[in-house]
């Protein structure tokens, strides 16, 4: 497939051919599968249910799909609405397993902190870590997942979560802190 | 631009269960969504405009009340404030500011706006459209029509009136029925119908011009007894023109005075049972100033 064909072209190809909506199932269903196990759904037939909700929400709904948006950040919108419904319905507490996330996540808070040498030396287990993530609200989880897991940008993320660019940012700021604070008091302090 | 899926020689059973679902589905027409945020759109200006309704008429509420005569009427300021401040329509103006924003927020880019954006400009809208609406008139139709239905509501045109109903308080509120220049009282009828004989021995110029001019007044003064239907008056104020909040000088000065009435005035002794009433200061003060 051609490298400078974009979603939009495949969305509006959709609307005249649905057989064309494969290639948009073929470019999003890994990655959003992954998304949904960041977000917390552990079991892979839940992360199948929610994906196909989300992909027949999306097809039908292709209609209102905004062109001022990235297809991308729609079509995560839909998938993390989904998934949010899941978790109300089932009454589901999000299954937390970070694998080499843990480390991006480190490595961002890392980042902001002076003594970085410091932190290096601190060995926090994949669980301590997974464990903090977990403990936060899930918007404060939202965030994080989108920004260091996702590679999204603030505008994207606002688009995604459907707030205001400014709470995005604020929301991001409380989310390291509350995530700092989560992990052992060797890190935060 | 060759663009053709491939899944159908994949073994991706989840991508294959979608589009079999897919088949069977049809895409919602365009239309539908635009209508949609239209009406979205269309409920957030609605709002808006009837909490600009509801404002004109909180400012009407505010406005037609004297707001001189707080400290005659009612104990302390905010025992008066606390009675016109209109509640049911600043109520009414912040379900409205809310419903508004709830509607702007589900427009396709409403999530954008930021709550203090929406909430602001609401309100600024409202209180800016209120306020020429109220300048047309429209906040004392709102007021007198729609203000009457709610059982616990009472407009308050109706309740200032109530207060001015207390002539165990010295207050009394009404019209004049008739008034002879050569007499020393004139007959006023209560909001309630009753029919007083009103002293006015001790009224200065400005009061009997007040009595003069007829119409709706108020009086402060003092029953003669408990039981009977006569009234010593100390002051007269006209009703109308109202003097608001933020209104002009209700009272206009004694222009329309008759020469006898001031005769009369100079001529006849004062008691001394104006002396008692409270706050007697400013009542002087408004009644020679109008302020």
């Amino acid at each position: 497939m051609p490298s400078e064909v974009t979603d939009e072209d495949i969305v509006r190809r959709t609307l005249l051919d649905k057989e064309k909506f494969a290639l948009l199932l073929e470019r999003y269903e890994q990655k959003l599968a992954r998304y949904l196990e960041r977000l917390g759904v552990g079991i892979r037939e839940d992360r199948e249910d929610i994906l196909q909700n989300a992909f027949i929400k999306a097809y039908k709904n292709l209609n209102s799909f905004d062109q001022t948006l990235t297809f991308s950040s729609w079509m995560y919108r839909i998938t993390h609405n989904e998934a949010m419904s899941f978790f109300r319905s089932r009454r589901a507490r999000p299954h937390i397993t970070l694998g080499g996330e843990s480390e991006m996540l480190i490595t961002e808070l890392r980042d902001e902190n002076s003594d970085t040498s410091r932190v290096a030396e601190l060995r926090l287990s994949r669980e301590e870590i997974a464990k903090a993530f977990a403990a936060l609200a899930p918007r404060q989880r939202d965030v994080l997942a989108l920004r260091f897991f996702e590679d999204r940008s603030y505008a994207e993320m606002s688009d995604i979560l459907e707030v205001p660019a400014g709470t995005v940012s604020t929301l991001l700021h409380r989310a390291k802190r509350a995530l700092r604070e989560a992990l052992p008091e060797s890190f935060s302090s | 631009m060759n663009i053709e899926p491939d899944y159908e020689k994949k073994d991706d059973h989840l991508a294959r269960r979608i589009l079999e679902r897919i088949r069977g589905e049809r895409i919602i027409p365009r239309w539908k969504f635009i209508f949609k945020n239209y009406f979205f759109w269309a409920l957030g200006a609605l709002a808006t405009a009837l909490g600009a309704l509801a404002f004109s008429a909180a400012l009407f509420e505010v406005q037609s009340v004297d707001w001189r005569f707080s400290s005659v009427t009612h104990t302390d300021f905010w025992a008066f404030f606390f009675a016109v401040m209109p509640f049911l329509w600043v109520g009414a103006l912040a379900l409205f500011i809310v419903v508004g924003y709830v509607n702007i927020r589900r427009t396709k880019h409403g999530y954008r706006y930021p709550l203090l954006a929406i909430t602001l400009g609401a309100i600024c809208i409202s209180l800016a459209l209120g306020t020429g609406l109220y300048a047309t008139g429209l906040g004392r139709e709102i007021e007198e029509s729609i203000g009457d239905h709610p059982p616990f509501y009472r407009p308050i045109v109706i309740e200032e009136r109530s207060w001015w109903l207390a002539p165990e308080k010295g207050l009394l509120g009404g019209r004049v029925v008739s008034s002879a220049p050569d007499s020393a009282s004139f007959v006023l009828r209560d909001f309630d119908d009753h029919i007083w004989s009103v002293e006015e021995n001790d009224l200065d110029n400005t009061s009997l011009a007040a009595v003069a001019r007829g119409g709706v007044v108020r009086v402060i003064g003092v029953p003669t007894t408990a039981t009977s239907s006569s009234f010593h008056a100390c002051f007269v104020f006209s009703w109308e023109p109202r003097g608001g909040f933020f209104g002009e000088p209700a009272v206009p000065p004694a222009k329309v005075i008759t020469a006898s009435t001031s005769e009369r005035s100079a001529a006849m002794p004062r008691s001394e049972v104006c002396r008692g009433i409270r706050p007697y200061q400013q009542l002087r003060h408004i009644d020679e100033t109008g302020l």
